[in-house]
């Protein structure tokens, strides 16, 4: 197709397309409304619940059939990176060689690994108290161990990074979010049926039932899921070197 | 029994859980086993559901269940129709999965459970698809599906052909699946609810006394493009032979055989739970909007399937042919043309599948899949041959086999001049297999000389270590197996009146029709049978009366594999869509 005719094209299904986008968005409602009948009832259930932080609820309450299907998506992604990113038949492994750090960067590396990693676990932690939670906390604290490969070089990240154990805990954190869906089932009411502990005392850490234990497994889900699709894309830009001349 | 519903996406994803925790030190045969047992229990279940699925199992996940109405939790819908869906994605991924039993030359070193593990998160994908009642729960498990899908169809990374078509299908889906998000944000602004069945409802209180409105439009176009694009209506459906070209023989069957046709699935659902009703489209306009995409996407998918020679190109663009019948024949709204495409699909599912597996032990035996090349080189391979020409002759609707029943009671259900349509498009996709069948297994005719402008198939590497020298009987069985199911069908004693009373049931509030073989429909059968064979007859013997005429050849070039027309193409459709639902919209 010429680029005539291909840019013709774009122009017309784009102008449809935004021609019908406009129409619909002059007929939302207005902002500020006061009918929310969905947002009312999540939040009489997240309270009745004893859970503090109504998202949280929502995510692993109300709709954690939800959230088991997007972990999914990340489990299979990630899975499905490892494999698309795995060593070809014309590639080979490399071993990196160590760099000079400046020294303020690896001081500074050094110093906020640790406080970045403990603010992962506290968000992942807090989760149903207040704003974050397991995918948020998930991606603070992958990424902290990361300063690493900043602060010192690639091989000193590999050691403290195993990818077995985090290809184990990946499948690890599904398995006990549906498993302790399967619980609820197999407790005779529902599956990922939030009636098995109890709530607690509202806005306090143990408060909202399997909430915070759903909530730590999707933690722990994405923050190995993070650890290994940074591993799979590093070890393609750092370590595996095409075969010279294939 | 209803409590079991999410079991059916909790198990194989436990599974692939499962095969990726041991999968670094697990053999690979323990690890196929380990994926086609899990695969197999999650299909019994399905059966076992599907049994007891009259009355309809409903099942609030968590158990949400509604107090006064209302409820915040998801809904699960195990009715005829989804539990249908679920077993045949299911079963056909155990097939695929046996199929494919130590049949990859070398999976990731250290990740023998990675194959096995994607696949059986595919099949939990697609039950959880199917068996979705609430909006974003499918989108949820649409991009489950779709995300899994890439890394299949790229997953023969050593092919820069493989990789590219992985892309290009993700591209087209995830902007797919974008519009359909789009249109779930703005059912949601006007109803707040997310339940298939309340936002329905939510709709026709909103519109109260007056139609639909323009959000109700650019919802309704939004929802239906995600859908399609899955569908691989036309012109949406450029990724299709792209990815289908390039993505393992296994992975094929299951897109070509379940994954597309969930995406019509996912139509009828969607249309008929959410925009049925007087908020929603009026059924003339979505009648309006699907025969005309429907009549296109099988006449553009059979002059193309016509003029391949790369046979699993071929073959992809046989199963576009195929998803236009089926959205003409759901877009008639009738209770006759729902139940006479849930038998057509079934039949469908188990020929094509037979035939990308045939084709898979061609490509393992020569390291081709190209008509041309191939010219009577599989004169040995005796099973292969007949099993690749029943397959043919399935697909043009020969009477016993179930497509031809579906077929035949869809011809009947959208009448006129639409059932002329059914006969030619089943007739050419048949006659290119049948072609391919009288030219590699037979080796009939001339030797074809290349033509300049083609994908040929002939620079394919086999999947397996090196070719096989002998084919190996599962690889033999499971085609075999797969067309008998498609046989049995046809003509198993009840069968077509349970389809048909569970999908009325689901979509027609309970309408009493009769589906049986009418002559009429077995009449109808021969004819594009006939015309099947005879346009392969003429084909193999007089290759030039037949070869690419010139206004076809605008037509292949839009083919371009240029990730840039194939959105560009996606806009127009969504335009289209729109343009043609527009008058429901003015009226009201």
């Amino acid at each position: 197709m010429s680029q005539r005719l291909r840019l013709w094209l774009l122009a017309v299904g784009g102008a449809g397309v935004a021609a019908l986008l406009v129409a619909a968005c002059l007929d939302l409602p207005a902002f500020g409304g006061r009918r929310h009948p969905y947002g009312e009832r999540a939040v009489a259930a997240s309270l009745a619940r004893h859970t503090a932080n109504t998202i949280a609820s929502l995510n692993f309450d109300q709709r954690a059939y939800d959230t088991l299907g997007e972990i999914s998506i990340l489990f299979a992604a990630v899975l499905g990176c490892l494999v698309l990113l795995r060593e070809a038949r014309d590639e080979h492994r490399a071993q990196p060689q160590p760099a000079e750090v400046a020294l303020p960067v690896r001081r500074y590396a050094l110093i906020a690994l640790p406080v970045a990693l403990l603010t992962g676990l506290y968000v992942i932690a807090h989760g149903q108290l207040s704003p974050g939670g397991g995918f948020q906390g998930g991606v603070v604290a992958a990424t902290a161990l990361h300063l690493l490969y900043l602060g010192a070089d690639y091989r000193a990240l590999e050691r403290v990074r195993p990818l077995g154990v985090f290809d184990v805990c990946d499948a690890l954190a599904v398995s006990a979010y549906a498993v302790l869906g399967l619980a609820g089932l197999l407790a005779g009411t529902a599956f990922l049926a939030n009636t098995l502990l109890p709530y607690g005392t509202f806005n306090t850490l143990s408060s909202g039932g399997t909430v915070p234990l759903l909530n730590a497994a999707v933690g722990m889900e994405v923050a190995s899921a993070v650890v290994l699709l940074l591993a799979g894309f590093l070890d393609q830009a750092v370590e595996i070197e095409e075969e010279r001349g294939s | 029994m209803h409590h079991l519903l999410p079991l059916l996406f909790a198990v194989p994803l436990l599974g692939a859980a499962l095969l990726v925790a041991t999968g670094r030190r697990l053999p690979r045969a323990v690890a196929e086993t380990t994926g086609c047992a899990v695969s197999g229990a999650t299909a019994a279940l399905a059966l076992v559901l599907l049994l007891n699925s009259a009355p309809p199992l409903v099942e609030w996940v968590g158990g949400w269940r509604p107090v006064d109405g209302e409820s915040v939790g998801i809904v699960l819908v195990g009715d005829g129709p989804a539990l249908g869906m679920a077993a045949l994605d299911s079963l056909l991924t155990l097939s695929a999965l046996v199929y494919s039993w130590r049949y990859f030359d070398e999976p990731p070193r250290g990740h023998a459970g990675s194959y096995p593990a994607l696949m059986l998160v595919f099949q939990g994908a697609m039950c959880g698809f199917a068996l979705a009642g609430d909006l974003f729960n499918a989108f949820v498990f649409f991009e489950l599906m779709s995300v899994v899908a890439y890394a299949l169809t790229g997953y023969r990374i050593d092919e820069p052909k493989a990789v590219q078509g992985a892309l290009t299908f993700g591209v087209v889906n995830s902007l797919g699946a974008y519009a359909m998000l789009m249109g779930i944000g703005l059912l949601y602004a006007r109803t707040g609810e997310l339940a298939m069945t309340k936002i329905g409802r939510g709709l026709d209180d909103a519109a109260g006394q007056g139609g639909p409105d323009a959000l109700v439009l650019a919802a309704f176009v939004l929802v239906m493009t995600g859908l399609l694009v899955k569908a691989a209506a036309v012109p949406f459906h450029f990724w299709l032979p792209d990815a289908h070209a390039v993505a393992p023989t296994p992975v094929c069957m299951l897109l070509s055989g379940v994954m597309v046709e969930l995406g019509a699935y996912g139509v009828w659902r969607v249309y008929g739970t959410v925009f049925a009703g007087p908020g929603g489209i009026p059924a003339a306009d979505l009648t309006r909007a699907l025969v005309t995409l429907g009549v296109l996407t099988a006449a553009i998918g059979a002059v193309m399937c016509w003029y391949q020679r790369h046979i699993k190109r071929l073959l992809a663009y046989s199963t576009v042919a195929h998803t236009g019948l089926f959205l003409v024949g759901l877009g008639v709204l009738t209770p006759e043309g729902d139940d006479g495409i849930a038998l057509y699909l079934l039949g469908h599912a188990g020929v094509k599948a037979a035939l990308f597996a045939c084709t898979g032990a061609l490509l393992d035996r020569f390291g081709s899949v190209d008509e041309q090349a191939l010219h009577g080189r599989a004169r040995g391979m005796r099973a292969f041959g007949v099993m690749f020409a029943i397959g043919g002759l399935a697909l043009a609707g020969l009477p016993p086999f179930g497509t031809a029943l579906g077929k035949a009671i869809t011809e009947e259900a959208v009448g006129g001049p639409l059932t002329l349509v059914y006969v030619l498009a089943s007739a050419v996709t048949a006659g290119a297999v049948l072609r391919v069948t009288a030219r590699v297994f037979l080796g009939l005719g001339p030797r074809p000389e290349d033509a300049a402008y083609e994908t040929s198939g002939s620079d394919e590497r086999p999947e397996t270590g090196r070719r096989l020298s002998r084919i190996p009987d599962s690889m033999t069985a499971v085609p075999a197996v797969l067309l008998a199911a498609a046989f049995a069908v046809g003509v198993a004693p009840g069968l077509a009146a349970v389809v048909a009373r569970s999908v009325n049931e689901a979509g027609s509030g309970g309408a009493h029709t009769s589906v049986h073989w009418t002559p009429h429909g077995i009449l109808l059968g021969l004819v594009s049978t006939l015309l099947a064979v005879g346009l392969a007859a003429l084909a193999v013997t007089r290759p030039r009366r037949l070869a690419t005429p010139d206004w076809a050849l605008p037509l292949r070039r839009l083919q371009s594999g240029h990730v840039g027309d194939y959105v560009a193409w996606l806009l127009v459709g969504a335009t289209v869509l729109g343009a043609l639902t527009l008058p429901g919209v003015l009226g009201g």
